[in-house]
């Protein structure tokens, strides 16, 4: 299984801040995940491909090519810039 | 040493085990570059000053303009068209007359930062665009200067803490690589929560204390991120990229 998380307003876009992907070896990459959303949640997929999203893997940051294993968390976080 | 009204002013620090009259001293030496004084660098100026950090560089380019008044809490609606550093300057000299405050009105890009930062022990991020928080970043790795650099949006903060004075990374190019397109949100598309705002230079102004009377603080090589409708904080280590403009490998030359 892979426990995918999703941050503020990305959470407000998906309707929810976890889902829960049974484990397939085509979900390798965050980037992956990303594209295997686009079917049931184009929108989230839209935010997700958006500049500056930010990814972690197993409270690590991450990238959008980090190698994904059976077990692991990615959580996706949107661009906050203002100050 | 503190004069007596020091001791009345800071006491309720000066109690606590780990900052006592050797923190405070440590605090009154020290000086910190704060750029932005907006959202994040109100409440950031505000504590480090009540706080008796003995010098502060207040660097802000902008007027202040009625949509700031909000969430930038160090100024008042009189205020209105007046530069922001020197508002800002004048409002934390009333709050603490035994500091020094300079305020610099240029923008902060790589040539200001070098004139400025000789001297500087911190430097606070409180900006609001990509392209000055790489110069930023840039500019307190060359120096070899710790770097506190916070961001909001809509209800979510994040702050990450860079310490670069042993000349290492990760950095804040590592987590947003230089170049990169600039998100379409921002405060003035999006909206901000002024509190939000709070909460994060707040957080800057906690992790700039701990650093400056102990040596180290937390958030060092962490993003941490507030979403306050959910009320929930989220820890990620940083990671170093070794391909890295900034802090990364150079390249060797043969």
């Amino acid at each position: 299984m892979i426990r995918v998380l999703f941050f503020g307003a990305l959470a407000d876009i998906a309707g929810r801040e976890q889902l829960d992907l049974t484990w397939q070896p085509s979900l390798d990459s965050p980037a992956a995940i990303r594209l295997a959303l686009a079917a049931s949640a184009p929108a989230l997929e839209r935010a997700l491909q958006q500049p500056q999203v930010l990814v972690a893997r197993n409270l690590d940051q991450a990238g959008w090519d980090t190698p994904v294993a059976d077990g692991d968390e990615i959580a996706f976080m949107p661009p906050v810039t203002g100050g | 040493m503190l004069s007596g009204k020091q001791f009345q002013r800071y006491s309720r620090q000066l109690m606590l085990e780990d900052v006592g009259e050797s923190g405070q001293e440590k605090l009154s030496q020290a000086s910190i570059l704060i750029v932005g004084l907006g959202g994040l660098g109100s409440p950031a100026a505000m504590y480090l000053a009540a706080a008796g950090v003995g010098r502060l560089l207040l660097a802000d380019p902008d007027r202040l303009d009625l949509t700031n008044l909000q969430r930038q809490v160090l100024y008042q609606t009189a205020d209105i068209g007046g530069g922001k550093a020197a508002l800002a300057a004048t409002a934390l000299a009333a709050l603490n007359p035994e500091i020094r405050l300079e305020a610099i009105d240029s923008a902060m890009d790589r040539e200001t930062l070098d004139q400025h930062l000789p001297g500087v022990d911190l430097v606070l991020d409180c900006t609001d665009n990509g392209q000055s928080r790489q110069d930023i970043n840039r500019a307190c790795f060359a120096h070899r200067l710790p770097l506190l650099s916070a961001a909001a949006l809509g209800w979510e903060g994040q702050l990450a803490g860079f310490d670069f004075r042993a000349g290492a990374g990760p950095c804040y190019s590592c987590l947003i690589a230089e170049g990169s397109p600039e998100p379409v949100a921002s405060c003035a598309t999006t909206g901000v929560i002024g509190p939000v705002l709070g909460i994060m230079g707040s957080m800057q102004a906690v992790e700039a204390v701990r650093l400056l009377v102990s040596g180290s603080c937390s958030v060092f090589g962490q993003l941490r991120r507030y979403d306050g409708k959910r009320g929930s904080w989220f820890r990620v280590g940083l990671v170093r990229q070794p391909s890295c403009p900034v802090c990364g490998n150079p390249r060797v030359e043969t």
